[in-house]
């Protein structure tokens, strides 16, 4: 399977920006269309093991962009249907491969943007996914036993996304796991219990306890503070005191402190200059940093950032789930969010 | 996808570079036929472990081909009760695992590996897996990978805590900037010197212990002010953290009663109950609502109009009392104001430090101020002195603590509006210590020459039956916990 089927021709009209003042909107859709046209590119083919989430990045930044059409609905449809196991019913990233619940979640959130879950077996899903869960709470990521808690937020958001939270997991264990990888230190999370506070791994488990009602949990106060300090002078997030500055890192830093009603503790000017300045104005799509070679997941992670910052042209994102609003609000979804003090 | 340095090449090297990776694209298709090829018919022999291994080492993220050595083993296990032989192969991956290591530390497919492979190893060298992890948080000490499995393997191997500790003290004696180490600290402190006093929320660690650790860290954070990690642990130290779950105001009158909580929970109907001195219960309060209409929230409504008891009938001694396990103050004496009984305690009042703590922190002021006469825009430096004054005596250094908060509004202005709401918390705090013992509660609260920017503390404010807000937070008003007791209607 290659990309090459699910873009349909185009005439993209592209302009000439040369600064990265403003959004390169046109180049960013172009970039995402062509991406995997060349099923032979180096990069495409060496990445084949997370293709279904590669899908979803590209048809999520380019729903957000308003520019869903150009991918062809029906191939990538067909495709997510011949990674579904028929053993297990959780999907693999591409024909060929394992299932997991990354790629099972990647699969679910791209159904519920084409509005096509009646087109799998979805009680497959749900019964993949609750076998994954463990005595004390946590989640597989797949058979073979790693536990993180990034699992646990794919396990929730998959049965949110499908209606079916209810009977299936013990959510009350599930969120006793959860809290008990919360640091004393500074209110953040790490993928198991002991671990140490990642904003990558925050944004699971925040977004977790958004979707289990259980946001009561946090100290947000503490959290937050730890999470409006990863903004550096370039305006840029980091993950973890004293690294570098990241696109993807500033989407997970940015939707935590969204959700927590702390948006404001942060310089949003200064972020948008940041995520601007990585983006390629040659190729279009956004790297992780200034001056680096760009790629598909940056640039949905730099389009949602904007759309979370509000700016214009984007369609809204929601902070929990990192998909288009409209999507939500069609499936009546309704992730918890904290207001300001 | 990280750190890839985009850099200008000429037409040449392109085309060269084009040409090899089509060479290594065809040989990634050849090897992935043939491997599942190899898989469909069950061949987990050497050969695949060969075709496997190729990929990997340039690509650690492949998982499914790490699954497929994994079914290697088990076939292999399956095949000879010899354990030596079953050893062998286990041997094998960890090798094989430590060559992909050294390409890539931090991939997550790889060290779940190691984890697989040691729990069904017949003999498992978990000390040894101590040792690699030394050796690898010597070339990153700040790899989270290597962090977690350590202690996973440290766990396994009995490794003392105190010896633990030791590795961390090195750690970061070599390195202050390192805040893995400062965070596996944290974990250990606790275990091995537990704190066994009164203050609540309980300190982190003893006190003795205590004292040390926040020696040990402003020599850590002075030896360069601008690196965050020791100053986060410092925070830590202070006591920095919410408030224990307990109860903060009660009202109630002839129509209902209004309970507040210090946080959100989710209030059961065996909880509450009025009582007398004898300990009689004079009325159980059963059907609580969530003023928001929340699953948790942290003010609590109940209707009393249902009820056949009039205040009348409430004895001249009454108490609340709460049946919860997660809350230590079971008991609680109510006070009258005309027709209805009240409780309330100001937020944050904070469990004095032992007087060896209090002396170590007054030093670190002086400290910090000496540094702030060289260096007046230290950040870390400003902030933290508004910290240590607030833990030494809140009401003593109030104005001078937001002074500082003030300052750091324009010095780290990236993050003005949270100083302006830490200033807003801390001075509502001090307000409602106030009005505690002041005749206005609970019938009024008058907030409108305070200089707020947020409002905290709002659960505090359900029990007064009339509230003034300062103009900017008029916006407030339609909060359900801000509308006046006396005439709430759910
Ligand atoms: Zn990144």
């Amino acid at each position: 399977m290659d990309f090459t089927t699910f873009a349909k021709p185009s005439t993209v009209d592209t302009n000439n920006d040369k600064s990265n003042s403003d959004l390169h909107f046109w180049k960013h859709v172009e970039y995402i269309e062509n991406h995997g046209k060349d099923q032979d590119d180096f990069e495409y083919c060496m990445t084949e093991f997370l293709r279904m989430s590669g899908i979803y990045w590209g048809v999520t930044a380019l729903d957000i962009m308003n520019q869903l059409d150009r991918l062809d609905r029906k191939s990538i449809i067909d495709f997510i249907r011949r990674c579904q196991c028929p053993v297990t019913g959780g999907f693999a990233p591409c024909e060929g491969h394992d299932p997991h619940m990354l790629y099972t979640l990647s699969a679910i959130q791209i159904l519920c943007i084409y509005d096509a879950l009646n087109e799998i077996d979805c009680e497959a899903v749900v019964r993949y996914v609750s076998g994954l869960q463990q005595f004390d709470g946590s989640f597989f990521g797949d058979k073979w036993g790693e536990v993180d808690t990034r699992f646990s937020f794919c396990a929730v958001a998959i049965l949110t996304l499908l209606g079916r939270m209810e009977g299936t997991i013990n959510v009350e264990r599930a969120v006793k796991f959860v809290m008990s990888c919360c640091n004393q230190t500074d209110g953040g999370f790490g993928s198991k219990p002991g671990a140490e506070s990642h904003a990558g791994l925050i944004y699971c488990c925040v977004g977790f306890l958004s979707l289990t009602q259980s946001l009561h949990l946090l100290d947000i106060d503490k959290l937050g503070w730890w999470l409006c300090e990863r903004q550096l002078t370039s305006g840029g997030l980091n993950g973890r005191p004293e690294k570098l500055p990241d696109v993807c890192y500033s989407w997970w830093v940015l939707s935590s402190l969204t959700i927590m009603g702390r948006l404001h503790w942060i310089s949003a000017d200064k972020l948008k200059e940041f995520i601007l300045s990585c983006q390629d104005n040659e190729t279009g799509g956004f790297a992780d940093r200034t001056g680096n070679l760009p790629d598909i997941f940056h640039t949905l992670f730099g389009i949602g950032a904007l759309s979370l910052l509000g700016f214009e042209g984007l369609k809204p994102i929601n902070p929990t789930l990192c998909m288009p609003q409209y999507v939500i609000d069609r499936l009546g979804i309704k992730p918890q969010i904290l207001p300001k003090p | 996808m990280h750190g890839r340095l985009k850099v200008r090449t000429t037409e040449e090297e392109r085309e060269r570079k084009k040409k090899e990776q089509a060479l290594k694209v065809k040989a990634y298709r050849a090897a992935m036929v043939k491997i599942q090829e190899k898989r469909l018919s069950h061949e987990l022999d050497g050969e695949m472990l060969l075709l496997t291994s190729q990929i990997l080492l340039r690509n650690p993220d492949v998982s499914t081909l790490w699954n497929i050595r994994r079914e290697c083993a088990e076939q292999i296990v399956l095949k000879t009760e010899d354990l030596e032989e079953q050893q062998a192969i286990f041997e094998t991956e960890l090798n094989f695992s430590e060559q992909c290591l050294l390409v890539n530390p931090k991939s997550y497919n790889c060290w779940h590996h190691r984890c697989w492979i040691l729990e069904h190893s017949p003999k498992p060298n978990w000390e040894r897996e101590v040792q690699l992890c030394t050796k690898y948080l010597k070339m990153d000490e700040r790899n989270f990978h290597t962090w977690d499995y350590r202690r996973y393997v440290v766990e396994k191997a009995n490794i003392p805590k105190q010896s633990e500790l030791d590795f961390c003290t090195e750690k970061i004696k070599v390195n202050f900037s390192n805040y893995s180490s400062w965070h596996h600290r944290s974990l250990l402190l606790p275990l091995l010197y537990p704190y066994e006093g009164e203050a609540q929320p309980k300190r982190a660690m003893s006190e003795e212990k205590l004292q040390n650790e926040l020696e040990m860290v402003l020599t850590a954070a002075f030896t360069d002010p601008n690196d965050s990690s020791a100053w986060f642990y410092q925070r830590w130290l202070l006591g920095y953290s919410r408030q224990e779950l307990d109860v903060c105001a009660f009202r109630c009158n002839n129509k209902h009663a209004m309970l507040a909580f210090t946080n959100p929970l989710i209030l059961d109907a065996k909880d509450v109950a009025i009582t007398n001195s004898e300990g009689t219960v004079i009325i159980k309060l059963t059907n609580w609502h969530s003023i928001n209409k929340t699953k948790a929230d942290n003010v609590w409504f109940f209707s009393l109009t249902d009820n056949a008891i009039s205040y009348k009938e409430f004895p001249k001694e009454a108490f609340l009392e709460i049946n919860r396990s997660d809350i230590s103050l079971k008991k609680i004496i109510l006070k009258t104001y005309k027709e209805s009984l009240f409780y309330f305690k100001s937020p944050n009042q904070q469990h004095a430090f032992s007087k060896n703590v209090l002396n170590e922190l007054q030093s670190q002021l002086e400290s910090c101020e000496s540094l702030l006469e060289y260096e007046p825009d230290s950040k870390w430096t400003l902030l933290t002195s508004a910290l240590l004054m607030h833990a030494i005596d809140a009401q003593k250094y109030h104005n001078k603590s937001l002074e500082n908060l003030e300052k750091l509004q324009k010095v780290d202005a990236l993050r003005e509006n949270y100083y302006k709401d830490l200033a807003s918390r801390w001075i509502l705090e001090k307000f409602l210590l106030n009005w505690m013992d002041s005749d206005a509660v609970p019938y009024e609260l008058d907030l409108r020459s305070e200089n707020l920017n947020a409002l905290y503390y709002s659960q505090y404010l359900c029990i007064a039956d009339k509230l003034l807000l300062p103009n900017n937070l008029t916006n407030y008003s339609s909060m359900k916990q801000l509308q006046g007791f006396s005439i709430f209607e759910y």
